[in-house]
């Protein structure tokens, strides 16, 4: 990438021509997909201050069945897993892969078709648990009317993404292709199984609860990390105009993640009635974690190093490097709170709640708004109308996934030794957690302030109010000319 | 890796073994399991749910029991804590009184879906059926503060119906004081001003009720004396109306009833 400052103004010329015409391919789809996902961010997000509140506050909207506690926690994951996580992850792919494939998007608009299609199922999914459909299998919540549009409207995803791969341009695959292509074939193989062995033919007894932790970890793993990952691969190198530090550590590191983090996951069955040797493998799997979470560490944080000021302009290098460090801290986390000895303290407690959030929004949620941030300008040639409305979502999200995170850590982790000690009645468990409950509805309400400020930015860029994409980008501060990269405009 | 053939099959392979190791051999492993019988005369067990029960255990899926209610006891030696005399002792689930013993696969061949939860904000509820009686499950899912004051759990108020009183009392009638019935899911309880005016009216009478089950008399002129009238006059029940379970808060507890998963001895239970 270096080497393009050198290449002739007749070849930026065509390559810039390339891009626009990429983008114009993808503009339909690929908004379609973001403005879904962004829609479902809040919807989720709404959700999830009920649901918080009722844990501080029982007495809060009380006496309505759809707004029990238990209906809007399954309402609230189905809304961030499959409607914003899902939507967002799917935009991602399809544009990266036509960008770095150097090919346009083919018949884009069965694209949208697709995107009814997750659009559709999460509806089913947020409303039919509301209304009392919910199963109560844990992230498979939504009714039995739901998958089928998932599984459809993914099956098209999956299907051009390959397509697109097929009819690149560019010979060279680089490290986000391997992570995108692998997602998408994983994602509709551990969808299927897991509603057919628990719902269409139920396997017997604890199987279920296997296939589902199963479906669980991987959904993060081999579904919304690759893609994340891959989304840091790109953004960092195209905004500070570097190369990756390393290429055979961004092999290592695929293909590690794609060994190890496929077999962890069932040390959240620890204890459990199911075979033993589970378990252990599992937790192997996720020692093994620091391989893959090293090598793509050092390459994220090795190709940043020295250029952490441009995190002062750039958005979406800001939130993109907010969310590859957090990735380094969280499976650092997740490999240890595999162990035996620690497991056995968080396990039931609100410690693991705190992780998963840890995951799903500061790494997973923080890349992609980072790259929302860079790809969303693109596809609307207009860029964000408001400078600051970026750095409110970027602090409150910040601000509210640290006070979230340390919150629920410490108090789930005393809450796990206590449900450990018989002596302690389970009453003064609950009442010691309250004060920790109470923190993670502030959390909320601060992470849903940055969302609203994100919705407002997205549906004033899609509106036209930001200035036409002629200059650089916004940034939160003009950067000095010296620093400004020549590669950073596209 | 500029070949998409080999991402292909190394994503296959990869995955392929995940899938064959920690979903496959289980299945294989777990799928033939039986029901337990000791001795050819007694009753197999487990045995599926049926009835009321198996209603139940719908209404307990589409209220998500499970993100706070775990099904499942751990072994003995599972987990640390230290005694008062410094000892290291394991196992809490059993002398929380969860279960006689840690449950196994087995207990759960008839379960679909397999709630063992992930999550303790409420206690464990593999074997509540054989922990609690049929009308302390109705109080408590109507408004569990009624008996735990730190509760933090749902008021399930609107699987019951509030009713005039024809005739008799039901014997189903939940029991429960006004101030839990007077404004279904919540806690009521008048202010002082609806208080001198609930006095001024029936103050006698609820005067002659108190007096009727108490020693001392209570000196309604003073505050103190007021508010612990108006304590008492909140746990009588409220005069003319009733409370009582629907089909669907029957079922729930007919569920709940039927979790006894901890109970029947089983040979690789043993530790």
């Amino acid at each position: 990438m270096a080497a393009a400052t050198q290449t002739p103004d007749y070849d930026r010329q065509r390559a810039a021509a390339e891009r626009a015409a990429i983008d114009a391919s993808c503009r339909g789809p690929v908004l379609y997909f973001s403005a879904s996902a962004v829609f479902w961010l809040l919807i989720g997000s709404v959700l999830a201050i009920i649901a918080s509140t009722k844990m501080h506050s029982p007495y809060f909207l009380t006496g309505t069945p759809e707004l029990t506690f238990g209906r809007m926690r399954m309402a609230h994951l189905q809304a961030v897993a499959l409607g914003w996580s899902s939507m967002a992850t799917m935009a991602a792919s399809l544009w990266m892969m036509c960008r770095l494939a150097r090919a346009e998007l083919i018949y884009p608009k069965i694209l949208l078709a697709s995107a009814t299609l997750w659009n559709v199922g999460t509806f089913l999914a947020v409303f039919g648990i509301i209304f009392g459909g919910g199963q109560s299998v844990e992230w498979l919540d939504a009714p039995q009317y739901a998958p089928p549009f998932f599984i459809a409207g993914l099956g098209i995803v999956s299907a051009w993404v390959a397509a697109v791969f097929r009819r690149r341009r560019e010979p060279h695959v680089y490290v986000t292709q391997w992570y995108i292509l692998a997602a998408v074939f994983w994602f509709p193989w551990l969808y299927t199984v897991a509603v057919m062995m628990i719902f269409w033919s139920p396997a017997t007894g604890v199987v279920q609860p296997i296939v589902n932790w199963w479906f669980n970890h991987n959904f993060l793993g081999l579904w919304l990390t690759p893609v994340a990952v891959g989304t840091a691969y790109y953004i960092i190198p195209k905004v500070i105009g570097r190369p990756i530090h390393s290429y055979y550590l961004s092999i290592t590191g695929f293909w590690a993640l794609a060994l190890f983090y496929s077999w962890a996951g069932m040390h959240h069955l620890i204890g459990g009635p199911v075979p033993a040797w589970l378990v252990t493998a599992s937790v192997v799997g996720s020692m093994m974690m620091f391989i893959p979470v090293i090598a793509v560490a050092i390459n994220h944080h090795m190709t940043m190093l020295g250029h952490f000021h441009r995190a002062k302009y750039s958005p979406a290098l800001r939130f993109t490097v907010f969310g590859a460090i957090t990735y380094t801290w969280v499976s650092f986390q997740g490999a240890i709170e595999s162990l035996k000895s620690f497991s056995e303290v968080a396990h039931f407690t609100h410690y693991t709640v705190a992780h998963a959030h840890l995951g799903a929004y500061g790494f997973v949620a923080m890349i992609f708004f980072g790259l929302f941030y860079y790809m969303i300008p693109r596809l609307t040639g207009r860029e964000w109308a408001s400078a600051s409305l970026i750095r409110v979502h970027f602090w409150t999200a910040a601000v509210g996934i640290t006070i979230y995170f340390v919150g629920l850590s410490i108090g789930g982790w005393w809450q796990g030794r206590m449900l450990n000690d018989p002596n302690v009645p389970f009453g003064n468990i609950i009442t010691y957690l309250k004060p920790y409950f109470l923190t993670r509805t502030i959390a909320g309400i601060l992470m849903t302030t940055g969302h609203l400020a994100f919705a407002t930015l997205f549906i004033m860029n899609l509106a036209g109010w930001g200035k036409k994409r002629v200059g650089g980008p916004t940034y939160f501060v003009e950067p000095l000319k010296t620093t400004n990269s020549p590669n950073a405009k596209n | 890796m500029d070949r998409g053939m080999v991402i292909f099959l190394g994503s296959l392979l990869t995955f392929a073994s995940s899938w064959l190791g920690l979903v496959l051999f289980p299945f294989w492993q777990l799928q033939g399991e039986q029901p337990y019988q000791a001795d050819p005369a007694d009753d197999p067990y487990p045995r599926p749910l049926q009835g009321k029960a198996l209603e139940g255990k719908k209404i307990y899926q589409r209220e998500g029991c499970l993100y706070c209610h775990s099904q499942q006891v751990r072994s003995e030696t599972f987990g640390n804590w230290w005694d008062e005399n410094g000892n290291e002792r394991t196992g809490a689930d059993i002398k929380r009184g969860w279960g006689l013993r840690r449950t196994v696969s087995r207990d759960y061949i008839y379960d679909r879906p397999t709630m063992l939860g992930t999550m303790r904000t409420g206690p464990d509820l593999a074997n509540v059926g054989s922990r609690y009686s049929e009308s302390w499950q109705h109080v408590h899912t109507f408004n569990p503060r009624a008996f735990n004051d730190w509760s933090v759990m749902p008021s399930f108020a609107y699987l019951y119906r509030k009713e005039k009183i024809v005739g008799e009392r039901s014997d189903n009638a939940l029991k429960l004081g006004r101030e839990w019935t007077i404004d279904p899911g919540y806690r009521w309880r008048p202010s002082a001003s609806e208080w001198d005016a609930i006095l001024a009216n029936q103050g006698a009478a609820i005067m002659s009720q108190f007096l009727a089950g108490a020693a001392s008399d209570i000196d309604v002129t003073t505050p103190e004396g007021k508010k612990r009238l108006m304590e008492f006059w909140l746990t009588t029940e409220e005069e003319g109306f009733q409370i009582v379970p629907t089909d669907e808060a029957n079922a729930l507890n007919a569920y709940l009833l039927a979790l006894r998963k901890a109970e029947v001895p089983l040979p690789e239970a043993k530790e």
